[in-house]
């Protein structure tokens, strides 16, 4: 039985991968199992400068799921060059780092930046962060946009170029499209929903920005069908993601046509959940007489 | 390799008007516990409550340790309903807890609520090193008060309440002022745990004055491990700090409430 699966030309040991935010830069994690289980692990979001993010109250659980308002907080790209990623390649996985930006010009210098470090193996621009004013999601529901977005940013960008893409939009095979016609070597979906929670003692936004993005075993109809409607409609290969808790979930990604799949909020409830997720897809594999994830990727498009 | 611990709850109290006392069994599986430090802790099954809820650790005494809370939503009336015999999965001891430095000459302790419990812990181990202390527990009503009894075996005990019904009428920064300007107490070091408003008042109080402090502040948590960067608070530094793990105990001059 063999996992490993291709993305863009990176060889992965198997489709397991931390959802971009959920993860950090791996070190909280690698204190409970070695980061060489998974098939890649993917950054928490890098901005040119450092970032606060909003102010708290800025995650909330809510039914099915959590809302998050964070808001792009991290280091700055240089600090993460310096502080974060030499210890994260020691690891033995792939790295794949998210870039976000509020400017063209940011998302050029942060991809730039990671692209020449020779310290990632693939960037995953990031057009669809709900929780800024600007940059974030405002490049990613417009398909003009962000074909301008990605048209810049690929030239600088000497590894695989994956766009993750906003659930945010009327039809998100038109960003897919857009992101592919690009040179977008891969995507990635879905990032969170934008939704909101009432606190009605103090008749209030439990986040203090109002609103956030909703993640969680709630969104996996929306993502699934999301991933299986763009798997459908564009040539390059699709990382799967929106409530993955178990095997079986990542399974149904794979048989929607996802080349991969990103677990996000199952980390904050099982620390060990992405490990589990991969010995759960062997389980099923075995059980099924599945030799390779290619023989049912896709199987019900 | 760090893992997820299964604790057994040994006993179940409630011991207050909607505040609950558990303690769990954790011989062999934890053997040491900082003051202000919590056990992050998983709500059912983790199917429906995706989210660990982040408990202060109240005592420790040789790996039996006692949690507090406030049922304050769903998932804390699902943790008030596990008796004697229920197992918790939980991730910790989490956290920086309060520092003990050798300097203590006299320590004021300040716990507001839900901030009483971490301080039990504090109290106890400061008051076996000899450290005299002052205590002040403040509470809405005497209905939601509790531990008064136990802090007393570790110092003296103020108690007040918003409402008059138990100790002096007010909120804990009158009886700080109290203590301070009439009765010429000093201490050198203060240790708080309790709502934003009362230590943002602690705070603005000590602003001009020599002395050495630690808060222990409260935040809304995701991972609960230092990756997600839910629960910041402002700092002087140019970026947040972690209240999970930077904190959730933070130099009281190092943070802007």
């Amino acid at each position: 039985m063999n996992t490993a699966v291709d993305l863009a030309g990176l060889r992965l040991r198997n489709p397991v991968m931390p959802a971009s935010g959920c993860f950090g830069f791996g070190r909280e994690y690698a204190e409970f199992y070695p980061l060489s289980c998974l098939g890649a692990v993917v950054t928490k979001a890098i901005t040119g400068s450092g970032r606060r993010g909003n102010p708290t109250p800025r995650v909330t659980e809510t039914d099915g799921g959590m809302l998050n308002s964070i808001g792009l907080a991290n280091p700055g790209v240089d600090a993460v060059l310096c502080d974060e990623l030499p210890w994260l390649r020691q690891q033995g996985v792939p790295i794949i780092a998210n870039a976000a930006g509020s400017t063209v010009d940011e998302y050029c210098e942060v991809v730039d930046k990671l692209s020449r470090s020779g310290l990632v193996d693939a960037v995953e621009l990031n057009v669809s962060c709900p929780n800024v004013e600007t940059g974030g999601l405002s490049f990613g529901v417009d398909p003009d946009i962000l074909c301008q977005l990605v048209t810049a940013v690929r030239p600088l960008c000497t590894v695989p170029l994956i766009v993750k893409l906003s659930p945010n939009t009327t039809d998100i095979t038109a960003a897919a499209g857009a992101a592919a016609a690009a040179g977008a070597d891969a995507l990635s979906l879905i990032n969170t929903l934008v939704g909101m929670a009432i606190d009605v003692k103090t008749r209030r936004p439990i986040l203090a920005r109002g609103v956030g993005g909703y993640s969680g075993p709630g969104i996996k109809p929306v993502a699934l069908r999301m991933v299986y409607q763009t798997v459908k409609s564009v040539n390059i290969p699709v990382i799967g993601m929106g409530g993955i808790r178990t095997g079986i979930d990542a399974i149904e990604f794979i048989m929607a046509g996802a080349a991969a799949v990103s677990v996000g909020t199952a980390n904050f409830t099982q620390p060990d959940a992405c490990v589990v997720i991969v010995r759960e897809i062997e389980e099923f594999m075995r059980q099924e007489g599945i030799g390779c994830l290619e023989e049912i990727r896709g199987c019900a498009l | 390799m760090r893992a997820t611990l299964t604790l057994q709850v040994i006993r179940h109290q409630c011991i207050a008007d909607g505040i609950y006392e558990l303690t769990l069994d954790g011989r062999g599986l934890i053997d040491s516990v900082d003051p202000g430090q919590f056990l992050h802790i998983l709500v059912g099954s983790g199917d429906v409550h995706v989210l660990r809820r982040p408990i202060s650790i109240a005592e420790f005494d040789r790996g039996i340790l006692r949690i507090v809370f406030r049922v304050v939503g769903a998932g804390t009336r699902w943790l008030s309903k596990q008796y004697e015999g229920a197992l918790l999965d939980v991730l910790g001891p989490q956290g920086r807890g309060f520092p003990l430095p050798s300097s203590v000459s006299r320590g004021l302790i300040v716990g507001g609520g839900i901030g009483v419990p971490p301080l039990l812990e504090l109290a106890k181990r400061l008051a076996h090193r000899g450290v005299e202390l002052d205590v002040i527990l403040g509470f809405p009503a005497k209905a939601h008060a509790f531990y008064s009894d136990e802090f007393a075996s570790f110092g003296t005990v103020h108690m007040v309440t918003e409402d008059g019904s138990l100790g002096t009428q007010g909120i804990v920064t009158d009886v700080v002022r109290n203590l301070h300007a009439e009765h010429s107490l000093s201490w050198s070091h203060f240790f708080a745990c309790g709502p934003h408003g009362m230590l943002a008042g602690l705070q603005t109080y000590f602003r001009d004055q020599d002395i050495d402090g630690y808060l222990s502040l409260e935040e809304r948590m995701g991972c609960g491990l230092g990756a997600c960067q839910g629960c910041v608070c402002e700092t002087k530094g140019l970026l947040n700090r972690r209240v999970c793990t930077d904190g959730p105990v933070f130099n009281w001059r190092e943070v802007v409430l």
